[in-house]
């Protein structure tokens, strides 16, 4: 039996591999690894997959900044946009229905995803 | 300028998505891709500066609530670090049309999970209020 720390490391481990690799995407194995398997408690483990996803992007970020031709004037709109966002949802989060969300992501993500397989 | 307005508008939307807990990174990611013809190195490298500083601010509060399991997550982030330098080289040494189509792969199965999850796992507690525990 592994202890509960080996089980974590294992679980960032793969969400290094994912988030590096995509870019994005982490949390979506973190999460589910930490209650299922660490046996941590939900909002401890979302919480927790922040501070452990955090530094993960920084090390990544860091890798493409220094390794591809970084376009930062492209960028920009995106980062400031994506910040006014999440402070938005942040101020709203729990007003708002999610479950249809969940789906029109869910469709959004494979038609997405199966354009990119067949570009 | 147009297209300007539309990535702060396509940022704005992800970013809302992001912060209630539906995965609004590989979302952007798709629409800098399939839609503004961006490369996916780049699109993969604007996500990931991104959420720099917007899980700055989940992270204070996610603190200050003491919600944060410090011992396991500190586990995690000393072996996520080796794999995702790694898993970085990897995918920015390879050429970017097959790190796309793995990319396609990999959101296809996520939203497959998206559209048959139950949904109040996936609710992010925030500041903490109005979310119910479910035990």
């Amino acid at each position: 039996m592994l202890s509960d720390k080996a089980k974590s490391a294992l679980a960032g481990a793969a969400a290094g591999v994912v988030n590096g690799f995509f870019g994005a995407g982490g949390g979506m194995v973190l999460v589910p690894l930490l209650i299922g398997w660490v046996k941590m408690d939900q909002r401890k483990a979302f919480a927790s997959s922040v501070f452990i996803i955090l530094p993960l992007c920084a090390v990544s970020a860091a890798v493409y900044l220094l390794r591809t031709e970084f376009d930062f004037l492209r960028a920009l709109p995106y980062l400031i946009g994506g910040l006014a966002g999440g402070f938005i949802g942040g101020r709203i989060f729990g007003k708002v229905p999610t479950k249809l969300l969940h789906r029109i992501f869910g469709i959004l993500l494979i038609i997405g995803g199966v354009r990119a397989i067949a570009s | 300028m147009k297209d300007w307005i539309i990535a702060l508008l396509a940022g704005g939307v992800t970013g809302v998505l992001s912060a209630w807990g539906v995965g609004g990174g590989s979302l952007l990611i798709l629409f800098m891709t399939g839609v503004q013809g961006m490369d996916q190195p780049l699109s993969q490298g604007i996500n990931l500066l991104y959420f720099l500083p917007t899980s700055l601010t989940a992270l204070v509060s996610h603190l200050k609530n003491r919600l944060i399991d410090i011992k396991l997550a500190l586990c995690a982030v000393a072996a996520g670090a080796v794999t995702t330098a790694l898993s970085s080289l990897l995918a920015t040494g390879l050429d970017t049309q097959v790190v796309r189509k793995i990319f396609g792969a990999f959101v296809v199965i996520i939203g497959i999970t998206e559209l048959f999850r139950k949904c109040p796992e996936t609710r992010r507690p925030d500041e903490g209020t109005q979310d119910t525990p479910r035990e």
